[in-house]
């Protein structure tokens, strides 16, 4: 009887453990990827919510604009540094008080949105990249066709753009992206960290397994900042799209979600109605 | 046992619904969320809208004075991934709202939870659902 019992129990033990594989191994799905394949569902998983904690050193003008934003975000202003770079710690108590354009509906713009952790969705074709955001539900088109980068005189005449000009090229498995002709009225951050007109970003995508992007980025903004500003390295996690709802219903409209701030919406409700009283009190 | 319980329960219900609170601070100190309190009254409007919900009531005082109080909830996808949409509240329902208020006295809160007269609790923010951001 306890013969049976102990082969019983260990039958049970096998039966659990090989189930258990089966299911680990069905969960995580193919392996295998093509690194130069960067197109399916993501959000960022991991990294600073702005390019890195390691602000550089800014000039005096960058120093100025810094101070013309005011953050909800961030610690408070008047708590202790504690080694921050103060840009992190002066956000406003009253909501209201605040000033940043999203607040609005302004765009985003780049790279606000790519560190923003809502889902985007990469579209690869034959020349060029293209990323669809959920929150604002907009497009960024990185070139891949082999044109120059915007400079100079064609620089200036196709003035700034709230997702500026991006070029593209693949190095080795590596996607270098190179993005010029940023409008300088966006913040970079929840923070309200700001780039000059003549920035430049250069980003780099390398896929590191199925599921994974590893994703850096470096500022060249000398008008604001001494040195470039290089990120810490972000992870893009890939979202299966049985995962991604359309009003929360699994496979009815998975995919990316309009989530549009319209200022319908947000000024003329959330903010008039809710925000402000909230900050300020009734008829303030 | 069932009083030890009931403590484990209140612990951990306040320690779960501290993690969200503690990390938003988009909202500044705008509401106050170490006191919430209780409203009863009618639905009179639910804006289902993106970036955040908003669900307005009517609530009569002990002076029968009706206020109209609105609460921020999160948004429509995050919602909906819990089984909400724009038909859950109707203008009319009669609901109690536990919303952290706004520091002001105006009538505006943040909610901590929706509870139906048949006192299904729902839209709760106390087990980190309905996160506000």
């Amino acid at each position: 009887m306890r013969s049976h019992l102990v082969v019983w129990a260990t039958s049970l033990l096998a039966a659990c453990f090989l189930s258990w594989t089966g299911l680990a191994g069905a969960a995580q799905g193919p392996t295998a990827f093509d690194p130069q394949d960067l197109s399916g569902f993501w959000h960022i998983t991991d990294g600073h919510r702005t390019i890195s904690a390691d602000v550089p050193p800014m000039t005096p003008a960058g120093e100025a604009q810094l101070d013309t934003s005011r953050p909800t975000r961030g610690r408070f202003a008047g708590e202790p540094l504690n080694g921050e770079h103060r840009g992190f710690v002066r956000a406003v108590r009253r909501p209201g008080d605040g000033n940043d354009p999203t607040h609005q509906c302004n765009p985003n713009g780049f790279p606000r949105l790519i560190l923003d952790p809502e889902p985007v969705e990469f579209i690869q074709f034959e020349d060029r990249l293209v990323q669809l955001f959920q929150w604002e539900h907009t497009l960024r088109e990185i070139w891949t066709d082999g044109r120059d980068v915007p400079s100079g005189e064609n620089l200036d005449f196709l003035g700034p753009a709230w997702y500026g000009h991006s070029v593209g090229e693949w190095q080795g498995d590596t996607f270098v992206v190179q993005t010029v002709g940023l409008d300088d009225r966006t913040w970079m951050d929840i923070f309200g960290f700001q780039k000059s007109i003549d920035a430049r970003f250069e980003e780099r995508y390398r896929r590191t397994a199925v599921d994974t992007i590893e994703y850096e980025m470096t500022l060249f903004d000398p008008t604001f900042y001494t040195t470039p500003w290089v990120s810490d390295t972000k992870v893009f996690s890939r979202i299966p799209r049985d995962q991604l709802t359309y009003y929360g219903w699994f496979g009815l409209f998975g995919g990316i979600t309009e989530a549009t701030c319209a200022p319908m919406n947000e000024v003329d409700n959330f903010n008039s109605r809710v925000r402000d009283p909230a900050s300020f009190g009734v008829g303030n | 046992m069932k009083k030890l319980l009931t403590v484990f329960g209140l612990v951990m219900g306040l320690s779960i619904a501290a993690g969200p609170l503690a990390a938003h601070h988009g909202r500044g100190d705008a509401y106050d969320m170490q006191n919430p309190i209780t409203l009863a009254g009618t639905v009179t409007e639910v804006r289902w809208a993106n970036p955040h919900v908003v669900v307005f009531m009517d609530v009569e005082g002990d002076n029968g004075e009706v206020v109209n109080w609105g609460f921020e909830n999160s948004n429509v996808s995050t919602l909906a991934r819990q089984g909400y949409n724009r038909r859950t509240l109707r203008v009319g329902q009669k609901i109690t709202a536990e919303v952290n208020p706004s520091r002001q006295g105006a009538p505006v809160g943040i909610v901590v939870a929706v509870i139906l007269e048949d006192g299904t609790e729902i839209m709760s923010r106390r087990r980190g659902e309905n996160p506000v951001d």
